[in-house]
Protein backbone atom coordinates (compact mmCIF):
# COMPACT_ATOMS: atom_id res chain seq x y z
CA UNK A 1 0.00 0.00 0.00
CA UNK A 2 1.35 3.43 -0.93
CA UNK A 3 0.20 6.98 -1.18
CA UNK A 4 0.39 8.61 -4.60
CA UNK A 5 2.07 12.01 -4.66
CA UNK A 6 1.58 14.50 -7.49
CA UNK A 7 3.51 17.71 -8.07
CA UNK A 8 2.27 20.35 -10.49
CA UNK A 9 4.66 23.27 -11.02
CA UNK A 10 3.53 26.06 -13.33
CA UNK A 11 6.64 28.20 -13.48
CA UNK A 12 9.29 28.44 -16.05
CA UNK A 13 12.87 27.79 -15.09
CA UNK A 14 12.42 25.47 -12.14
CA UNK A 15 15.15 22.92 -12.64
CA UNK A 16 13.92 19.32 -13.00
CA UNK A 17 16.36 18.31 -10.30
CA UNK A 18 14.10 20.04 -7.79
CA UNK A 19 11.39 17.44 -8.46
CA UNK A 20 13.93 14.62 -8.08
CA UNK A 21 15.08 16.03 -4.75
CA UNK A 22 11.50 16.40 -3.57
CA UNK A 23 10.67 12.78 -4.35
CA UNK A 24 13.95 11.60 -2.82
CA UNK A 25 13.12 13.49 0.35
CA UNK A 26 9.64 11.91 0.41
CA UNK A 27 11.19 8.45 0.16
CA UNK A 28 13.38 9.36 3.12
CA UNK A 29 10.35 10.56 5.09
CA UNK A 30 8.59 7.30 4.31
CA UNK A 31 11.61 5.21 5.38
CA UNK A 32 11.75 7.14 8.66
CA UNK A 33 8.10 7.46 9.59
CA UNK A 34 6.28 4.52 8.00
CA UNK A 35 4.45 2.27 10.41
CA UNK A 36 4.48 -0.42 7.69
CA UNK A 37 8.27 -0.79 7.75
CA UNK A 38 9.80 -2.68 10.64
CA UNK A 39 13.06 -0.74 10.26
CA UNK A 40 11.55 2.77 10.36
CA UNK A 41 12.34 4.98 13.32
CA UNK A 42 8.68 4.96 14.34
CA UNK A 43 8.49 1.14 14.25
CA UNK A 44 11.70 0.88 16.26
CA UNK A 45 10.40 3.40 18.82
CA UNK A 46 7.29 1.25 19.18
CA UNK A 47 9.36 -1.94 19.43
CA UNK A 48 11.52 -0.35 22.12
CA UNK A 49 14.69 -0.82 20.08
CA UNK A 50 15.18 2.92 19.58
CA UNK A 51 15.13 5.56 22.31
CA UNK A 52 13.52 8.89 21.43
CA UNK A 53 16.71 10.69 22.45
CA UNK A 54 18.61 8.67 19.83
CA UNK A 55 16.12 9.31 17.01
CA UNK A 56 16.98 11.72 14.19
CA UNK A 57 16.02 15.36 14.86
CA UNK A 58 13.10 15.19 12.37
CA UNK A 59 11.46 12.44 14.40
CA UNK A 60 11.81 14.36 17.63
CA UNK A 61 10.55 17.56 16.00
CA UNK A 62 7.53 15.82 14.46
CA UNK A 63 6.57 14.10 17.70
CA UNK A 64 6.99 17.38 19.61
CA UNK A 65 4.64 19.10 17.17
CA UNK A 66 2.18 16.23 17.46
CA UNK A 67 2.21 16.65 21.23
CA UNK A 68 1.42 20.37 20.87
CA UNK A 69 -1.40 19.48 18.48
CA UNK A 70 -2.74 16.90 20.92
CA UNK A 71 -3.02 19.64 23.52
CA UNK A 72 -4.64 22.07 21.07
CA UNK A 73 -7.23 19.47 20.04
CA UNK A 74 -8.34 18.46 23.53
CA UNK A 75 -6.63 15.12 22.99
CA UNK A 76 -8.61 14.31 19.84
CA UNK A 77 -5.53 14.27 17.67
CA UNK A 78 -3.36 11.73 19.42
CA UNK A 79 -0.54 9.74 17.82
CA UNK A 80 -1.32 7.06 20.41
CA UNK A 81 -5.07 6.97 19.73
CA UNK A 82 -4.82 3.33 18.74
CA UNK A 83 -1.98 2.32 21.05
CA UNK A 84 1.41 2.41 19.33
CA UNK A 85 2.82 5.72 18.09
CA UNK A 86 1.40 6.54 14.66
CA UNK A 87 2.01 10.11 13.50
CA UNK A 88 0.89 9.33 9.91
CA UNK A 89 -2.00 11.81 9.93
CA UNK A 90 0.41 14.66 10.68
CA UNK A 91 3.40 13.38 8.73
CA UNK A 92 1.57 13.21 5.40
CA UNK A 93 0.67 16.90 5.59
CA UNK A 94 4.04 17.85 7.03
CA UNK A 95 5.82 16.05 4.18
CA UNK A 96 3.73 17.75 1.50
CA UNK A 97 4.32 21.11 3.19
CA UNK A 98 8.04 20.29 3.10
CA UNK A 99 7.90 19.50 -0.61
CA UNK A 100 6.14 22.80 -1.31
CA UNK A 101 8.85 24.65 0.63
CA UNK A 102 11.60 22.84 -1.27
CA UNK A 103 10.02 23.83 -4.58
CA UNK A 104 9.67 27.44 -3.48
CA UNK A 105 13.34 27.41 -2.48
CA UNK A 106 14.09 26.13 -5.99
CA UNK A 107 12.31 29.13 -7.49
CA UNK A 108 8.76 27.85 -7.98
CA UNK A 109 5.99 30.30 -7.18
CA UNK A 110 2.91 28.69 -8.67
CA UNK A 111 2.52 25.11 -7.64
CA UNK A 112 0.21 22.42 -6.36
CA UNK A 113 1.28 19.33 -4.45
CA UNK A 114 -1.14 16.56 -3.56
CA UNK A 115 -0.63 13.35 -1.62
CA UNK A 116 -3.38 10.90 -0.81
CA UNK A 117 -6.06 13.56 -0.46
CA UNK A 118 -3.88 16.27 1.10
CA UNK A 119 -3.39 19.41 -0.96
CA UNK A 120 -0.99 22.36 -0.79
CA UNK A 121 -1.29 25.16 -3.34
CA UNK A 122 0.78 28.29 -3.75
CA UNK A 123 0.45 31.08 -6.26
CA UNK A 124 -1.99 30.54 -9.09
CA UNK A 125 -2.88 27.95 -11.70
CA UNK A 126 -2.59 30.69 -14.36
CA UNK A 127 -2.18 34.46 -14.19
CA UNK A 128 -5.02 35.95 -12.15
CA UNK A 129 -6.66 32.55 -11.79
CA UNK A 130 -6.60 30.91 -8.38
CA UNK A 131 -6.27 27.17 -7.92
CA UNK A 132 -9.56 25.28 -7.80
CA UNK A 133 -9.50 22.70 -5.03
CA UNK A 134 -12.39 20.25 -5.12
CA UNK A 135 -13.64 18.66 -1.92
CA UNK A 136 -14.38 14.99 -2.57
CA UNK A 137 -18.06 14.06 -2.37
CA UNK A 138 -18.30 11.40 0.35
CA UNK A 139 -20.66 9.11 -1.57
CA UNK A 140 -20.03 9.81 -5.25
CA UNK A 141 -16.49 9.09 -6.34
CA UNK A 142 -16.58 11.25 -9.45
CA UNK A 143 -18.23 14.28 -7.87
CA UNK A 144 -17.23 17.15 -5.62
CA UNK A 145 -19.13 18.44 -2.59
CA UNK A 146 -17.60 21.93 -2.94
CA UNK A 147 -14.86 23.78 -4.77
CA UNK A 148 -12.53 26.21 -2.99
CA UNK A 149 -10.64 28.92 -4.83
CA UNK A 150 -7.25 29.53 -3.27
CA UNK A 151 -3.86 31.10 -3.92
CA UNK A 152 -1.88 30.05 -0.89
CA UNK A 153 -3.56 27.39 1.12
CA UNK A 154 -3.23 23.99 2.74
CA UNK A 155 -6.28 21.72 2.47
CA UNK A 156 -6.65 18.46 4.42
CA UNK A 157 -9.66 16.17 4.66
CA UNK A 158 -10.41 13.37 7.10
CA UNK A 159 -13.22 10.91 6.54
CA UNK A 160 -14.14 7.27 6.76
CA UNK A 161 -15.25 6.74 3.16
CA UNK A 162 -11.84 5.72 1.77
CA UNK A 163 -10.17 3.43 4.25
CA UNK A 164 -13.06 2.54 6.51
CA UNK A 165 -13.22 3.49 10.15
CA UNK A 166 -9.53 3.97 10.83
CA UNK A 167 -9.99 7.18 12.82
CA UNK A 168 -11.23 6.70 16.35
CA UNK A 169 -12.19 9.18 19.04
CA UNK A 170 -9.33 8.72 21.52
CA UNK A 171 -11.78 9.51 24.33
CA UNK A 172 -13.98 6.50 23.54
CA UNK A 173 -11.83 4.29 21.30
CA UNK A 174 -14.75 4.17 18.87
CA UNK A 175 -15.12 5.63 15.39
CA UNK A 176 -17.16 8.85 15.41
CA UNK A 177 -20.78 8.88 14.34
CA UNK A 178 -22.79 11.42 12.43
CA UNK A 179 -19.97 12.83 10.34
CA UNK A 180 -18.77 11.82 6.87
CA UNK A 181 -15.80 14.13 6.39
CA UNK A 182 -14.06 17.20 7.76
CA UNK A 183 -11.95 19.46 5.54
CA UNK A 184 -9.64 21.94 7.26
CA UNK A 185 -7.88 24.75 5.39
CA UNK A 186 -5.19 27.13 6.58
CA UNK A 187 -1.55 28.14 6.36
CA UNK A 188 0.14 24.83 7.30
CA UNK A 189 -0.77 21.38 5.98
CA UNK A 190 0.53 19.32 8.89
CA UNK A 191 -1.57 21.35 11.29
CA UNK A 192 -4.58 21.24 8.96
CA UNK A 193 -4.23 17.46 8.78
CA UNK A 194 -4.13 17.09 12.55
CA UNK A 195 -7.08 19.45 13.01
CA UNK A 196 -9.11 17.56 10.38
CA UNK A 197 -8.36 14.26 12.11
CA UNK A 198 -9.29 15.71 15.50
CA UNK A 199 -12.49 17.37 14.29
CA UNK A 200 -13.55 14.17 12.53
CA UNK A 201 -12.90 12.16 15.71
CA UNK A 202 -15.13 14.60 17.63
CA UNK A 203 -18.09 13.60 15.48
CA UNK A 204 -21.01 16.02 15.52
CA UNK A 205 -19.18 18.20 18.06
CA UNK A 206 -16.44 18.85 15.52
CA UNK A 207 -17.99 21.75 13.59
CA UNK A 208 -18.44 23.90 16.69
CA UNK A 209 -14.88 23.18 17.75
CA UNK A 210 -13.53 24.18 14.34
CA UNK A 211 -15.35 27.53 14.59
CA UNK A 212 -12.99 28.46 17.42
CA UNK A 213 -9.75 27.75 15.57
CA UNK A 214 -7.39 30.65 14.87
CA UNK A 215 -6.12 30.90 11.27
CA UNK A 216 -7.91 27.72 10.14
CA UNK A 217 -11.34 27.22 8.60
CA UNK A 218 -13.35 24.04 8.21
CA UNK A 219 -16.10 22.42 6.19
CA UNK A 220 -17.84 19.42 7.74
CA UNK A 221 -20.15 17.04 5.89
CA UNK A 222 -22.58 15.38 8.26
CA UNK A 223 -24.27 12.01 7.73
CA UNK A 224 -27.68 13.68 7.56
CA UNK A 225 -26.65 15.56 4.42
CA UNK A 226 -25.87 18.92 5.98
CA UNK A 227 -22.65 20.78 5.22
CA UNK A 228 -21.45 23.09 7.99
CA UNK A 229 -18.73 25.63 7.19
CA UNK A 230 -16.95 28.18 9.32
CA UNK A 231 -17.40 31.70 8.03
CA UNK A 232 -13.96 32.16 6.52
CA UNK A 233 -13.89 29.16 4.17
CA UNK A 234 -12.51 30.74 1.00
CA UNK A 235 -14.71 31.32 -2.01
CA UNK A 236 -16.81 28.18 -1.96
CA UNK A 237 -18.47 27.31 -5.23
CA UNK B 1 2.92 7.98 5.71
CA UNK B 2 1.54 4.56 5.02
CA UNK B 3 3.75 2.20 3.11
CA UNK B 4 5.64 3.18 0.06
CA UNK B 5 5.50 6.65 -1.41
CA UNK B 6 4.58 6.17 -5.03
CA UNK B 7 6.39 8.74 -7.09
CA UNK B 8 4.08 9.79 -9.87
CA UNK B 9 6.83 11.57 -11.64
CA UNK B 10 5.55 11.15 -15.19
CA UNK B 11 2.50 13.19 -14.34
CA UNK B 12 4.07 16.23 -12.73
CA UNK B 13 6.82 16.43 -15.31
CA UNK B 14 4.27 16.45 -18.10
CA UNK B 15 2.16 18.99 -16.29
CA UNK B 16 5.09 21.25 -15.65
CA UNK B 17 6.16 21.13 -19.27
CA UNK B 18 2.71 21.71 -20.70
CA UNK B 19 1.99 24.58 -18.37
CA UNK B 20 5.30 26.30 -19.00
CA UNK B 21 4.59 26.64 -22.69
CA UNK B 22 1.28 28.33 -22.02
CA UNK B 23 2.40 30.63 -19.24
CA UNK B 24 5.83 31.63 -20.34
CA UNK B 25 5.03 35.27 -21.01
CA UNK B 26 3.27 36.04 -17.79
CA UNK B 27 4.82 34.03 -15.07
CA UNK B 28 8.07 35.91 -14.83
CA UNK B 29 6.52 39.33 -14.69
CA UNK B 30 4.27 38.54 -11.80
CA UNK B 31 5.45 38.98 -8.26
CA UNK B 32 5.03 35.92 -6.09
CA UNK B 33 1.51 35.73 -4.79
CA UNK B 34 1.82 35.28 -1.08
CA UNK B 35 -1.56 35.85 0.46
CA UNK B 36 -2.18 36.31 4.14
CA UNK B 37 -3.02 33.07 5.94
CA UNK B 38 -6.67 32.21 5.67
CA UNK B 39 -8.60 33.66 8.54
CA UNK B 40 -5.94 36.16 9.56
CA UNK B 41 -7.43 39.42 10.71
CA UNK B 42 -10.94 38.09 10.59
CA UNK B 43 -11.41 37.63 14.31
CA UNK B 44 -14.51 39.42 15.53
CA UNK B 45 -13.79 42.20 18.00
CA UNK B 46 -13.76 40.89 21.52
CA UNK B 47 -16.87 41.73 23.48
CA UNK B 48 -16.55 42.30 27.15
CA UNK B 49 -19.17 43.20 29.68
CA UNK B 50 -16.99 45.92 31.10
CA UNK B 51 -16.29 47.91 27.98
CA UNK B 52 -14.26 51.04 28.40
CA UNK B 53 -16.23 53.50 26.29
CA UNK B 54 -14.30 55.61 23.84
CA UNK B 55 -15.52 59.01 24.93
CA UNK B 56 -15.46 61.89 22.51
CA UNK B 57 -15.83 65.17 24.27
CA UNK B 58 -18.03 67.55 22.34
CA UNK B 59 -17.85 70.54 24.64
CA UNK B 60 -14.38 70.69 25.96
CA UNK B 61 -13.93 73.96 27.76
CA UNK B 62 -12.57 73.29 31.17
CA UNK B 63 -14.75 75.00 33.75
CA UNK B 64 -13.24 76.98 36.55
CA UNK B 65 -13.51 75.61 40.07
CA UNK B 66 -16.18 78.03 41.23
CA UNK B 67 -17.70 78.48 37.80
CA UNK B 68 -21.33 78.13 36.81
CA UNK B 69 -23.20 74.90 36.22
CA UNK B 70 -22.63 73.71 32.71
CA UNK B 71 -23.52 70.68 30.64
CA UNK B 72 -21.55 68.82 28.13
CA UNK B 73 -22.83 66.26 25.68
CA UNK B 74 -20.60 63.28 25.26
CA UNK B 75 -20.88 60.41 22.87
CA UNK B 76 -19.71 57.06 24.07
CA UNK B 77 -19.15 54.37 21.52
CA UNK B 78 -19.32 50.80 22.70
CA UNK B 79 -19.31 47.72 20.54
CA UNK B 80 -23.07 47.60 21.06
CA UNK B 81 -24.34 51.07 20.31
CA UNK B 82 -23.74 54.79 20.39
CA UNK B 83 -24.86 56.33 23.64
CA UNK B 84 -25.19 60.04 24.25
CA UNK B 85 -24.74 61.28 27.75
CA UNK B 86 -25.45 64.69 29.28
CA UNK B 87 -22.81 65.35 31.85
CA UNK B 88 -23.50 68.17 34.25
CA UNK B 89 -20.59 69.78 35.94
CA UNK B 90 -20.65 72.22 38.82
CA UNK B 91 -17.35 73.93 38.77
CA UNK B 92 -15.14 71.04 37.75
CA UNK B 93 -17.09 68.44 39.70
CA UNK B 94 -19.23 65.93 37.93
CA UNK B 95 -22.68 66.31 39.46
CA UNK B 96 -25.02 64.54 37.11
CA UNK B 97 -24.97 62.09 34.20
CA UNK B 98 -28.07 61.52 32.05
CA UNK B 99 -28.57 59.17 29.16
CA UNK B 100 -30.09 61.17 26.33
CA UNK B 101 -30.44 58.66 23.58
CA UNK B 102 -29.64 55.14 22.69
CA UNK B 103 -29.19 54.30 19.07
CA UNK B 104 -32.30 52.18 18.90
CA UNK B 105 -34.26 50.85 21.84
CA UNK B 106 -32.84 47.39 21.54
CA UNK B 107 -29.43 48.34 20.25
CA UNK B 108 -27.59 46.24 22.77
CA UNK B 109 -29.87 43.26 22.37
CA UNK B 110 -29.60 43.41 18.62
CA UNK B 111 -25.84 43.51 18.82
CA UNK B 112 -25.82 40.49 21.08
CA UNK B 113 -28.16 38.67 18.74
CA UNK B 114 -25.88 39.47 15.83
CA UNK B 115 -23.03 37.94 17.80
CA UNK B 116 -25.08 34.85 18.60
CA UNK B 117 -26.03 34.38 14.97
CA UNK B 118 -24.89 30.91 13.93
CA UNK B 119 -21.12 30.74 13.73
CA UNK B 120 -21.42 28.08 11.07
CA UNK B 121 -22.93 28.33 7.62
CA UNK B 122 -25.30 25.50 6.80
CA UNK B 123 -25.99 24.13 3.35
CA UNK B 124 -27.31 20.91 1.93
CA UNK B 125 -24.76 18.48 0.51
CA UNK B 126 -24.64 18.79 -3.25
CA UNK B 127 -22.84 16.87 -5.94
CA UNK B 128 -20.83 19.10 -8.25
CA UNK B 129 -19.58 18.15 -11.67
CA UNK B 130 -15.87 17.89 -11.24
CA UNK B 131 -14.66 19.05 -14.64
CA UNK B 132 -13.21 22.40 -13.68
CA UNK B 133 -10.94 21.64 -10.77
CA UNK B 134 -7.19 21.29 -10.48
CA UNK B 135 -6.89 19.01 -7.50
CA UNK B 136 -9.03 17.11 -5.00
CA UNK B 137 -8.89 17.01 -1.24
CA UNK B 138 -10.41 13.92 0.27
CA UNK B 139 -9.99 11.24 2.90
CA UNK B 140 -6.65 9.47 2.55
CA UNK B 141 -6.57 7.19 -0.46
CA UNK B 142 -3.92 4.66 -1.30
CA UNK B 143 -2.20 3.88 -4.57
CA UNK B 144 -4.78 1.15 -5.11
CA UNK B 145 -7.82 3.37 -4.67
CA UNK B 146 -6.05 6.24 -6.43
CA UNK B 147 -6.51 4.51 -9.77
CA UNK B 148 -10.25 4.99 -9.58
CA UNK B 149 -10.11 8.39 -7.95
CA UNK B 150 -11.17 11.77 -9.17
CA UNK B 151 -7.57 12.90 -8.64
CA UNK B 152 -6.31 10.21 -11.01
CA UNK B 153 -8.78 11.33 -13.68
CA UNK B 154 -7.56 14.92 -13.32
CA UNK B 155 -3.90 13.86 -13.46
CA UNK B 156 -4.52 11.75 -16.56
CA UNK B 157 -6.22 14.65 -18.29
CA UNK B 158 -3.30 16.95 -17.39
CA UNK B 159 -0.74 14.45 -18.61
CA UNK B 160 -2.50 14.37 -21.97
CA UNK B 161 -2.12 18.12 -21.94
Amino acid sequence: MGIPVGIDVRDEGVEPGALDRAFAWLRGVDATFSTYRADSAISRLNAGTLALADAVPEVRAVLARCETLRERTRGCFDVRARGPIDPSAFVKGWAVEGVASMLVAAGARNLCVHAGGDVRVRGERAPDLPWRVGIQHPHLRDRTAAVLHARDLAVATSGAYERGAHIVDPRTGEPPEGVLSVTVVGPDLGTADAYATAAFAMGVEGPTWTAGLADYEALTILSDGRVLSTRGVPDVE
Amino acid sequence: MNGRVVARRAVPAAVATAAVVALLANVRARPPSIAAPAGAGREPPPISATVEPAVRRVSARRPTRKGPVRSAIETATTPFSIIQLRVTLTGDELTRVETLELSGDNARTEAINARAEPILREEALKAGISGDIDVVSGATYTSRSYRKSLQAAIDRARARG
